[in-house]
């Protein structure tokens, strides 16, 4: 990351710093899913870019339909909106966050770990509510780690040892595209003969996905029915099936103990679990039966559990969070130290109890996701989106700074896979119009330390 | 006795939190300042509230603290408390009776969620309804409430009582989903409806008297006791507690 400069002045144009103006670039990051898939090849002719290889339909059209970004900071007033200069924008958000009681700073799976770092600092400085949009989706599943642990591993090692898969409560043939051939159903393994077809692939969700037609077991369950198949399951592993009932969640006594026996009997066995799991009725307590599921199979052979994580960088917010303030999100500084407890200090229960009094949303869409009273709470106080589009969020917000898109046009940075693996981004585009994320709270950062001196 | 009344004054942001863990009896013997956070600023809990009291003593079992007004809004009232009583006239906020060691709380409203979280020992009766989380642990933590009694006149939302390890939790109402999951000991007992109760629990004893309206599949029914069917479990979790239930929706 290019360091920031003390008298770095927002006033004057921006120098392109990396990027082609035309040419291909390859091992790209794409920067869309969780999945963080880096053999992109992108061409650009003439500072467009024209052709993308190698990614799936939703990390392609990111690429190529990078279009209706915003041109410049805006400020809505009486009158609408109005362009002002980056220097304005920064003036307005340093001066809503200095007095605030109780700011919150949202968001950041958008951004690169180096830029999400500086957030935490931030957040300590004003003694405010830093959280990532983990809030809205795998926040559960940290929790369930934090109660039992994780049987983890990385996704190299399910690819070329894993011959049973499990997808639970999780459709990656819609939500992340090329998982399956990158690694786990369809591709070549390193440890096994005839991976293709000697794999064995476990679907568990409420309705038949995508993903579901290509199962070898589908267990389509009752709504809010993971919890108790998980139980299930677990006394069937430890052979005390004598207790459960002939039906469970909608699936049948005989189709749990041949999935039970399956799962035994792999030599590798890897479950992915998505918010059918984490975030439908039992959240956290889901994930943790699962999660002791993995733990019970132990007994019998190798078997680990992985969360699907679906917006970019989450995986990164929760690390570099965590290195800075020992919670991986949902930390709330007001007291000078980090204090954390989901369902007290994470946003939507902030925003909902009204507790919030100046908000920075940071490329991710509250307009879009949250319940109606949060959006309208968020739309009653000073509200600075960072976000290089016009969202939902937008017509929520008193100010919008663009940014350089992270992997297209902002310098290359670090962001994690949804195993934990950090990769570098590259920078694909030259970029003269936008800063960076990075940049701008950099820059924020020392205007607040000024402020206070700090 | 020494009775001191708090009245909360009208706040400029009523939304916003206070933290308020020096509201014990033991603070307000002699002349000792109490401070409160109100989002990120410190105050004198005199910036919040106005204080009267009648009587003087010297020890804390004789101090009785009144909360009067909106107190909805302010958490960790009575944390660590060790003697003396409290009475809420109205609701409370959250975290109210945070490991509390001895003595009372009353609340005569509504108590927000963590009421009498990670509880050592004391009373706490609640009239009106409490929130998520009724006598739980914290985030992570392996033990919840270990000793003490907290009685709920109404109902409590989800997860009550998780990972209870002693003392007695009773709610008169209905219980969200997941009351008394991952019980390690202690009483739970529920008058009305619960989902999913002692749900992988490994000891301890759950009586629901309402109905189970979905029951974990791992329990092992092992008789009847004066009219309600005793269950052991949980089994996935090689527990050994009880479940003693009136009815069930479960087929056996
Ligand atoms: S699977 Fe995800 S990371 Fe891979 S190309 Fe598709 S959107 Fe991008």
């Amino acid at each position: 990351m290019t360091e920031i400069p003390e008298a770095f002045s927002f006033s004057h144009t921006k120098q392109p710093s990396g990027g082609v103006h035309d040419g291909v670039v390859t091992d790209v990051l794409c920067p869309f899913c969780g999945c963080l898939c880096d053999d992109i090849k992108v061409t650009v002719t003439a500072g467009t870019i024209t052709g993308v290889e190698n990614a799936c339909t939703l990390g392609a059209q990111k690429f190529l339909a990078d279009t209706g970004r915003l041109p410049k900071p805006i400020r809505r007033d009486e009158d609408g909106w109005h362009e002002i200069s980056y220097d304005e924008a920064i003036e307005y958000c340093v001066e809503i966050l200095k007095n605030a009681n109780r700011p919150l700073l949202y968001g950041w799976s958008s951004s690169l770990t180096e830029a999400q770092a500086i957030g935490v600092h931030i957040a300590e400085l004003i003694g405010g509510v830093i959280d990532s949009t983990s809030t809205v989706c795998h926040g559960p599943s940290i929790l369930a780690i934090q109660e039992v642990g994780h049987p983890g591993c990385t996704l190299g090692q399910v690819k070329n040892r894993a011959d049973v898969i499990v997808y639970w409560g999780a459709n990656p043939t819609d939500a992340h595209p090329r998982h399956m051939s990158r690694y786990s159903t369809y591709v070549d393994a390193y440890f096994m003969h005839n991976s293709f077809r000697d794999r064995k692939i476990i679907v568990v969700d409420v309705r038949r996905t995508a993903t579901a037609d290509i199962a070898d077991e589908f267990l389509q369950i009752t709504p809010g029915g993971d919890y108790a198949l998980a139980s299930a399951l677990r006394a069937i592993v430890r052979g005390r099936d004598d207790v459960v009932p002939a039906e469970v969640s909608g699936i049948s006594k005989v189709q749990m103990m041949q999935v039970a026996e399956m799962l035994k009997n792999a030599k590798f066995g890897a479950v992915f679990f998505g918010l059918g799991v984490a975030m439908t009725r039992g959240k956290y307590k889901n994930v943790r039966n699962a999660i002791e599921l993995v733990d019970e199979l132990n007994r019998f052979t190798k078997c680990t559990i992985t969360a699907m994580r679906g917006h970019w960088n989450v995986y990164g917010s929760n690390e570099v969070f965590t290195w800075i303030s020992g919670y991986p999100y949902g930390i709330d500084y007001s007291r000078g130290i980090a204090y954390y407890n989901p369902g007290e200090t994470t946003s939507a229960d902030l925003l909902a109890r009204r507790e919030v009094d100046a908000a920075v949303i940071v490329g991710s869409d509250v307009g879009a996701h949250f319940p109606r009273a949060c959006c309208e709470h968020l739309a009653s106080i000073p509200t600075v989106l960072i976000d290089p589009y016009p969202s939902a969020t937008t017509h929520l917000s008193t100010v919008q700074i663009p940014t350089a898109v992270n992997g297209i046009d902002a310098e290359p940075g670090t962001a994690y896979r949804m195993d934990g693996i950090p990769l570098q981004t590259r920078q694909v585009l030259p970029c003269t119009t936008h800063f960076t994320d990075y940049e701008i709270f950099s820059r924020i950062y020392a205007r607040l330390k000024e402020e206070k001196g700090a | 006795m020494m009775r001191v009344t708090l009245t909360m004054k009208p706040r400029s942001n009523p939304f916003l939190p206070i933290e308020a863990e020096q509201i014990i009896p033991e603070n307000f013997i002699g002349s000792r300042q109490v401070m409160v956070y109100e989002g990120n600023k410190e105050h004198s809990l005199l910036n919040i509230c106005v204080i009267r009291r009648d009587g003087n003593v010297n020890t804390p079992e004789n101090v009785s603290l009144i909360l009067r007004g909106d107190w909805s809004r302010v958490k960790r009232v009575g944390e660590y408390m060790s003697s003396g009583t409290i009475v809420v006239e109205g609701d409370i906020g959250m975290h109210c009776g945070n490991f509390m060691r001895a003595g009372k709380i009353e609340i005569r409203g509504n108590a927000d969620a963590w009421l009498g979280r990670e509880m050592r020992g004391g009373v706490i009766v609640c009239h009106g309804d409490a929130g998520d989380y009724c006598g739980s642990g914290y985030r992570g933590e392996k033990r919840g409430m270990r000793g003490g009694s907290i009685e709920v006149m109404g109902n409590v939302g989800e997860f009550a009582a998780e990972y209870l390890t002693g003392g007695s939790v009773a709610v008169h109402g209905n219980a969200g989903c997941f009351a008394g999951v991952e019980m390690r000991g202690g009483y739970l007992t529920i008058d009305g409806d619960a989902i999913l109760p002692a749900a992988n629990m490994v000891a301890g004893e759950c009586v629901v008297k309402g109905r189970v309206l979905e029951m974990v599949p791992t329990f092992e029914r092992v008789g009847e006791e004066n009219g309600m069917i005793v269950y052991h479990g949980d089994i996935a979790n090689r527990g050994k507690g009880r479940l003693i239930v009136r009815s069930t929706s479960r087929t056996e």
